[in-house]
């Protein structure tokens, strides 16, 4: 134990119910903005030179915060499932997957595959159910242009395709629930 | 000075505007009633009355306070002698103000038929055109068809706003800007107006592009005297919803606010205008301005008037239905200051503003003798789906614009919410964006000039990713290795009391 410590490596069991030992996990937001974290997890944050202590905490008067440089932020978790998360961090929320090393390597070589094909994902901007599709394979769409009406507190939303292009695979079936960040559809470039 | 006829004054209305009439009259030492309704039987309007008629055993299809005939009976069981409507539901019904006035109720508002003839906006535009108010041109009247409309479209000139008459709040609007799109738009137009006001006539006018919403608040006695308090500042707005309104304006100097103030007194006079009411203009980049609506109620954004005027409007509003004589003259008028009002709302910027209703489980609001706080949500409150997401009006003032806008800034900081989303993150975006600071913003400023709604600072993202990882190796890592490390062990506790997780 105390040797796993000293080399920074944790034991995690992985949702596979894999046994593996690491030594960091790379946290990704839906950006794909990548956070890496040493394991075990440490109760500070590095800014520059120096460590800042960040804790969890939780009260009667704020229910369960952050604190850090003498400053609250109210957090909570919206949903998980696996490795992903949806946080609630001072009114904003954030979806992030937590990789291992191995995982992440993974995804690598999928990205990289997807990358050379230039190929972009429409995703579901928020959880909702899907109302109508609204192009099928094989269409040419413009940025900009419906693809998915999606259905989220009783509101309507036009889901836009981000960029000209066009439409290789459409997950999204009507009258199905969605997560936050789920992908509706594949568009390969043009 | 007349005598209080008004001894007890049933709300015809809910959540903070319910409170605010009640601190009044409590003021005025006139009794309140408030209605409990099955929707919300512990909101927190009720602890404010002095006695509550409870309606939650009403097995009506309808709202009770859209229901016209209980209303009046809850008014004459309670021996209530005036009622007020606050806003929204039936406060600019013409036929309830009416209904009140038949059963000897005084209504706190203006006559049925100013409400009637500002409701309706063809009978509106003709008086305004008659008082010779500034205008959009447009079309006399209601339009018939699509092709009258591109007729009157093509000698105005294109943009062209095809509107409800009997509209507002933004429904039943539709823009149009070339004659093959008049077909479709002014259907739309028409069926949205119906399903919503139950009146699909429309009218047409000039759309004006990229304008500033200047409203003026009026206040009229019974005795023919009308001044206005002052303008508001209201483009910031999203799909016609408010979201922050500011007082004064500073797109106004003196000789506009003179000039603009004047014509809302005139439109005011046409109906022979008493209580409190708000006359809309749109102002366009020429500083020229046009008349949109006259408002015949208390509005939400009322109190950054009262923060720079000092004049309580709801009193004011009590002494004028009791018959009382204007005691403010136009030269009183002097405004001080600046006041910003934020309207704090159960809603999810990141999903285009969508309701998010819930239970607010914490609530924290700064108490700075530089704010006000309009509110009837406390801890335990539910934003119920059934009526608007409003959680707090959050009120800043400063000796100036740039004071107000600072203070507002700390303030929102302070403002600490727990249960559902709201739209501070929006309005710590807005103060911090300098288009806002300079005030050049328009209607469109929301829409177009934003690319993201909502601020986090530096590393809240990064603590978030913090958060997350560890509740992944809390969630993943071994039981025996949790045991090695007590430190981390207790500081989990907040979790597992908190969790809220949803599984898939």
């Amino acid at each position: 134990m105390a040797s796993e410590q000293k080399d920074h490596t944790v034991l995690i069991i992985t949702s596979m119910n894999d046994r593996l030992k690491i030594n960091k996990l790379y946290t990704l937001s839906s950006e794909k903005k990548k956070f890496v974290f040493n394991l075990p997890l440490k109760s500070s944050i590095r800014i520059g030179k120096r460590d800042y202590p960040v804790q969890l905490k939780s009260d009667e008067k704020f229910g369960t915060y952050i604190l850090w440089k003498n400053r609250k932020y109210p957090v909570e978790i919206v949903r998980s499932r696996q490795n992903r998360y949806e946080i609630l961090f001072n009114d904003i929320s954030y979806t992030f997957t937590v990789e291992t090393p191995f995982s992440m390597k993974r995804m690598k070589v999928i990205d990289s595959v997807k990358g050379r094909s230039g190929q972009e994902t429409v995703k579901a901007p928020m959880p909702g159910k899907i109302i109508d599709v609204l192009v099928r394979e094989g269409a040419s769409v413009l940025r900009g242009e419906p693809v998915v009406i999606l259905e989220a507190m009783k509101m309507q939303n036009e889901i836009q395709s981000p960029v000209n292009g066009t439409v290789i695979k459409i997950s999204a079936r009507p009258n199905t629930n969605v997560m936050k960040d789920d992908v509706l559809a594949e568009i390969k470039v043009k | 000075m007349e005598k209080m006829k008004i001894k007890k004054i049933l709300i015809a209305n809910r959540g903070e505007i319910a409170i605010r009439i009640m601190k009044t009259a409590r003021k005025l030492k006139i009794l309140t009633v408030a209605v409990r309704t099955s929707a919300e039987p512990n909101a927190m309007y009720l602890s404010h009355a002095d006695e509550i008629f409870d309606n939650t055993e009403s097995e009506s299809e309808i709202p009770v306070f859209l229901d016209i005939e209980k209303l009046i009976s809850i008014a004459l069981q309670t021996s209530s002698d005036a009622l007020h409507p606050g806003y929204g539901f039936l406060a600019e019904n013409a036929y309830f103000a009416q209904k009140c006035l038949d059963n000897g109720i005084i209504f706190i508002g203006p006559s049925p038929d100013a409400i009637y003839k500002m409701g309706n906006k063809t009978i509106a535009r003709k008086l305004a055109l008659r008082s010779g108010i500034p205008m959009a041109t447009g079309s006399e009247g209601n339009i018939a068809n699509s092709e009258e409309a591109v007729s009157i479209a093509e000698k105005i000139g294109y943009p062209v706003i095809i509107k409800a008459a009997s509209g507002g709040g933004g429904r039943g609007m539709r823009i149009v800007r070339k004659a093959e799109e008049m077909e479709k738009m002014f259907t739309i137009a028409s069926k949205e107006a119906e399903k919503a006001f139950n009146d699909p006539s429309v009218f047409i006018e000039k759309y004006i592009e990229n304008p500033k919403h200047i409203e003026f608040q009026i206040l009229g006695d019974k005795h023919g005297n009308i001044i206005h308090l002052g303008e508001r500042e209201c483009s910031i707005q999203r799909k016609h919803q408010k979201l922050l309104e500011e007082a004064p304006s500073c797109a106004l100097d003196k000789l506009l606010r003179k000039k603009m103030g004047q014509m809302a007194v005139r439109i005011a006079k046409a109906v022979d205008y008493f209580s409190a009411g708000t006359v809309e203009f749109l102002l366009d980049s020429d500083r020229n301005f046009y008349f949109m609506e006259m408002n015949t109620r208390i509005q939400v954004e009322h109190p950054v008037t009262e923060v720079i005027t000092g004049i309580d409007l709801i009193e004011q509003q009590i002494k004028i239905a009791n018959g009382e004589e204007l005691v403010i003259r136009q030269d009183d008028v002097k405004l001080k200051g600046w006041a910003i009002e934020c309207r704090i709302n159960a809603e999810d910027v990141q999903a285009g503003f969508a309701p998010d209703p819930g239970k607010i489980e914490k609530l924290n609001l700064p108490s700075d003798k530089y704010v006000r706080i309009d509110t009837g949500i406390q801890e335990g409150s539910s934003i119920v789906s059934s009526y608007d997401s409003l959680i707090a009006k959050l009120i800043v003032s400063g000796k100036d614009r740039k004071e107000a806008i600072k203070n507002c800034k700390m303030a929102l900081d302070k403002v600490w919410i727990k249960g559902t989303k709201t739209t501070l993150p929006f309005f710590r975006l807005l103060v911090r964006n300098q288009k806002f600071q300079e005030g050049s913003f328009t209607t469109a400023f929301i829409e177009k000039d934003l690319d993201r709604y909502y601020y986090n600072s530096e590393y809240e993202e990064m603590l978030a990713a913090w958060l997350t990882t560890k509740l992944f190796v809390e969630e993943n890592l071994q039981e025996k290795n949790t045991g090695s490390d007590d430190g981390m062990k207790e500081e989990m506790s907040p979790w597992l009391l908190n969790k809220r997780i949803t599984q898939f």
